[in-house]
């Protein structure tokens, strides 16, 4: 089986589009709420496993000459190990209105990071995803660096780093233990933790 | 802090954070462990600390202006960087480069993998404790960074190729000092191999350790050395060659444990195989150009544009407006030292870029971290990170 | 000690010679190191430029156990703070080198996420310029180091020298926390805004080639 015809069973069960601009290989273009049936057909349905997750890319359209239609865009990359040598690729059109996609790392364990960088720079916020935060960027930093509108000089300051415990202890209660008690060091004044470390 | 374990029972766990000025983070990568004793229980990572804005800094310049900047990605081995941009251009315009340079890249190629797997063992023997393979390591660097230094005028980040061939043909002298430097890495080889192999201390503290199976590397999209020493061959170069790679007689190496001793015997393995390539592909290296002859990819060189109308032209609107990359979206991959280093290229036609997203190798790799450490000791974790290879430059680019 | 004896004498400059000669001859790197910058201090360290011949012996990845702090690489401003609060923890006589374009300016990168330069942060004595800079450059810059070492005297607390550049280091920061706090009251520009200015732009360029 080839590509081509895995991309004719998407059009045919989840109304994928074949995307022009892409030349040089088979990308589908296909609406978010079909992503996470078309991504476990993909995974496990096909006749070509694409067992691994290549790349999530957010693009934003912004500025790009005779564009019509929604602002952003996630690519998706993946790449079949048992059959090397298959590629396909699938886009999601994300308009700014609404910018949820649905997530899919309960599909592929790479997608976490992948989507949560999308979000850092661009702003599209994946439902479902478990831990949805800032990847690249410091925890103070206000807006989406890589949109077309964010000036590329505007420097923001950070006083002081992420604090992490909180996460600490999710992934605890995700691997089944249960916080009982905090340390007494954590209950810092709040002064002192506004503040930052940087005493200039 | 106080915490009720699965089976019910109290815990008094406590949370150490490795932070990020840590000589085994290599002064980026920060990771919160609660701890039981010695034990790592939990630990979550945090990454961004050298984050640059690479993506946002080549959209300001043209499509020659980006090479720099990929030079920084993966420092220890940057023209790999170069080469795998260049490349993912080439495909758009869907050009070939001539024969020489396509050998000359695989050279330039194998001999960066080369200098990246010695920086990788070196650092992870140094952060177990050892210092002497860190000496016997960078000998053979000094070597092949002199080639560079005469090659491409820079030790380390050297922007050596080009879209639509490479800077400028190779020195006199050259073949001979590879072959020199062949030697010092075979020697080196030898040395590192009798530090490492039955070294008590090294065993213990990396077979069995930071174990990872095949589905699971997948499933983090993990590519590379690190995935081969699961027992994957996937490797780019013989799955969907470029370049010729598979008219050269070499092997994909592959691991059995999936731990941390074979991820760094794999390394070293596979400067063997480089070794073996960079013999073959100097034996054909042929005279000829270096460069495509189209003065829309590859600018004209200084002796045409200052005597020929054409080329005076094509040389400036190569660099004042960039070249002109047909429109479309394209993503590319190629093997480099840590794996598969992807461009996603959105290009509206224009000389600048619109988007590039560059596909980190090590990202993933460090992504599957929580889940090589939890459950071993904190020493533990500096074996694992140390054989992973994580050079943030690319992880936060 | 009367009034004489503070003045500079036979004495105190003996001793200050003797000092600052120990001083200068046993400086111990800590090599905050980040980026590219660091690989090439790596080779200065072994083999062939070998950093142990002007005193350096072995690095000392702690800022308690070591003498001189050397940036070499970008800084970014989560990394920040961390590199602010390892200048503190260092102890008395300590120096800064500022290895490389983007820890002496920022570099090529002049983004949302880089401090240009980390004389923002911290007081530096000595930039070494280079993208990366040259093993050679870096032992220029250490001998530099050594002059500048030697021309100390332990009369004068090291805090008085570095005293100029900690006001110009209070000032910058007073001044990045000013954007910030702007920067987060401001409103979302409009898109139609800058769609139009963008329009003008290219319009304007348009005709300046057509002229």
């Amino acid at each position: 089986m080839t590509v081509e015809e895995i991309f004719a069973i998407l059009d045919e069960k989840f109304g994928a589009k074949r995307e022009t601009l892409d030349k040089w290989g088979v990308t589908a273009v296909i609406s978010a709420s079909y992503l996470h049936n078309a991504v476990q057909f993909l995974k496990e349905g096909s006749d070509i496993k694409f067992e691994m997750l290549v790349d999530i890319a957010g693009i934003d359209y912004l500025t790009y000459p005779n564009h019509e239609g929604p602002r952003f865009a996630v690519s998706y990359a993946f790449k079949s190990v048992s059959k090397p040598g298959n590629r396909i690729r699938l886009k999601v059109l994300v308009s700014e209105e609404d910018l949820n996609v649905p997530t899919i790392s309960d599909l592929y364990a790479n997608a976490n990071w992948y989507e949560r960088e999308v979000f850092d720079q661009f702003g599209v916020i994946f439902e479902g995803h478990p831990d949805l935060r800032r990847l690249l960027n410091h925890v103070e930093f206000v807006g989406h660096p890589l949109r077309k509108d964010y000036p590329a000089q505007k420097r923001q300051w950070l006083s002081t780093n992420d604090y992490l415990l909180p996460q600490l202890e999710k992934r605890l209660e995700e691997l089944g233990y249960k916080v009982v008690q905090r340390s007494k060091e954590v209950e810092t004044n709040d002064n002192e933790f506004l503040e930052g470390s940087i005493k200039a | 802090m106080i915490v009720l374990d699965p089976n019910g029972e109290k815990l008094n766990l406590m949370p150490l954070n490795v932070g990020p000025s840590h000589p085994a983070t290599h002064g980026c990568l920060r990771f919160l462990t609660a701890m039981d004793g010695e034990t790592i229980v939990a630990s979550v990572e945090e990454i961004g600390y050298l984050h640059r804005g690479f993506e946002k800094m080549v959209e300001r310049g043209t499509w020659q202006q980006v090479i720099p900047y990929t030079d920084r990605l993966n420092y220890c081995s940057a023209i790999m960087n170069n080469i795998a941009f260049c490349r993912a251009v080439e495909n758009m315009f869907g050009v070939e480069i001539p024969e020489r340079s396509k050998v000359l890249r695989v050279i330039v190629n194998e001999l960066s993998r080369i200098n990246d797997h010695f920086v990788c063992v070196a650092a992870a023997f140094q952060d177990l404790g050892g210092t002497t393979p860190f000496m016997y390591a960078f000998n053979p660097r000094e070597e092949i960074m002199c080639i560079w230094e005469k090659l491409t005028g820079a030790r380390l980040t050297n922007s050596f190729a080009r879209i639509g061939g490479l800077y400028r043909d190779s020195y006199a002298g050259f073949e001979q000092d590879v072959l020199d430097a062949l030697n010092s890495t075979e020697k080196a080889l030898k040395d590192l191999h009798a530090c490492l192999d039955r070294n008590r201390i090294f065993l213990d503290r990396t077979v069995g350790i930071g174990k990872i199976s095949a589905e699971k590397a997948i499933s983090y999209g993990w590519t590379g050395p690190c995935l081969r020493a699961s027992g994957v061959a996937s490797d780019l170069r013989k799955d969907e060659p470029y370049y010729d790679y598979e008219t050269y007689d070499w092997e994909v190496v592959v691991g059995t444990q999936g731990d941390c001793n074979d991820r760094l015997q794999v390394r070293l393995a596979e400067i063997e195989e480089s070794v073996k390539i960079v013999r073959q592909a100097l034996k054909r290296l042929a005279p000829g150009p270096v460069d495509i002859v189209d003065p829309r990819i590859r600018v004209p060189s200084h002796k045409l544009a200052y005597q020929d109308m054409e080329g005076l032209i094509g040389r400036f609107k190569s660099v004042y407006e960039g070249i002109r990359v047909p429109e479309g979206e394209y993503y590319c991959g190629s093997e480099c030292a840590n794996g598969e280093l992807g461009f996603t290229i959105i290009s509206d036609g224009s000389g600048h870029p619109y988007r590039i997203k560059v596909r980190p190798p090590c990202l993933t790799q460090f992504a599957a971290f929580h889940e090589l450490v939890e459950g071993g000791l904190l020493a533990d974790s500096m074996a694992v990170l140390s054989g992973l290879n994580i050079i943030a430059g690319e992880l936060d680019r | 000690m009367g009034n004489e004896a503070e003045k500079p004498n036979i004495i105190t400059s003996s001793l200050d010679f003797l000092v600052n000669w120990g001083r200068s001859n046993s400086l111990w790197p800590f090599p905050y190191g980040t980026a590219c910058c660091a690989i090439e201090f790596m080779s200065t360290e072994v083999g062939r430029y070998d950093l142990s011949r002007i005193g350096s012996e072995y690095v000392r990845f702690t800022p308690r156990q070591s003498d001189v702090l050397l940036v070499a690489g970008t800084i970014t401003y989560k990394q920040a703070p961390i590199l602010k609060r390892i200048y503190e923890q260092m102890a008395e006589p300590r120096w800064v080198i500022a290895m490389g374009a983007c820890a002496s300016s920022g570099g090529f990168y002049d983004s949302y996420c880089t401090v240009p330069g980390i004389d923002h942060i911290i007081p530096v004595d000595v930039y070494i310029g280079g993208c990366p800079p040259r093993p050679e450059a870096f032992f220029d810059a250490m001998f530099d180091l050594q002059k500048k070492v030697k021309d100390e005297s332990f009369m004068k607390q090291r805090a008085e020298s570095v005293k100029e550049q900690l006001e110009m280091i209070k000032v910058k920061t007073a001044e990045a926390k000013r954007d910030v706090a702007a920067c987060a009251h401001e409103k979302i520009v409009d898109i139609k805004d800058f769609m139009k200015e963008k329009q003008e732009n290219l319009v304007k360029k348009a005709q300046f080639w057509k002229e």
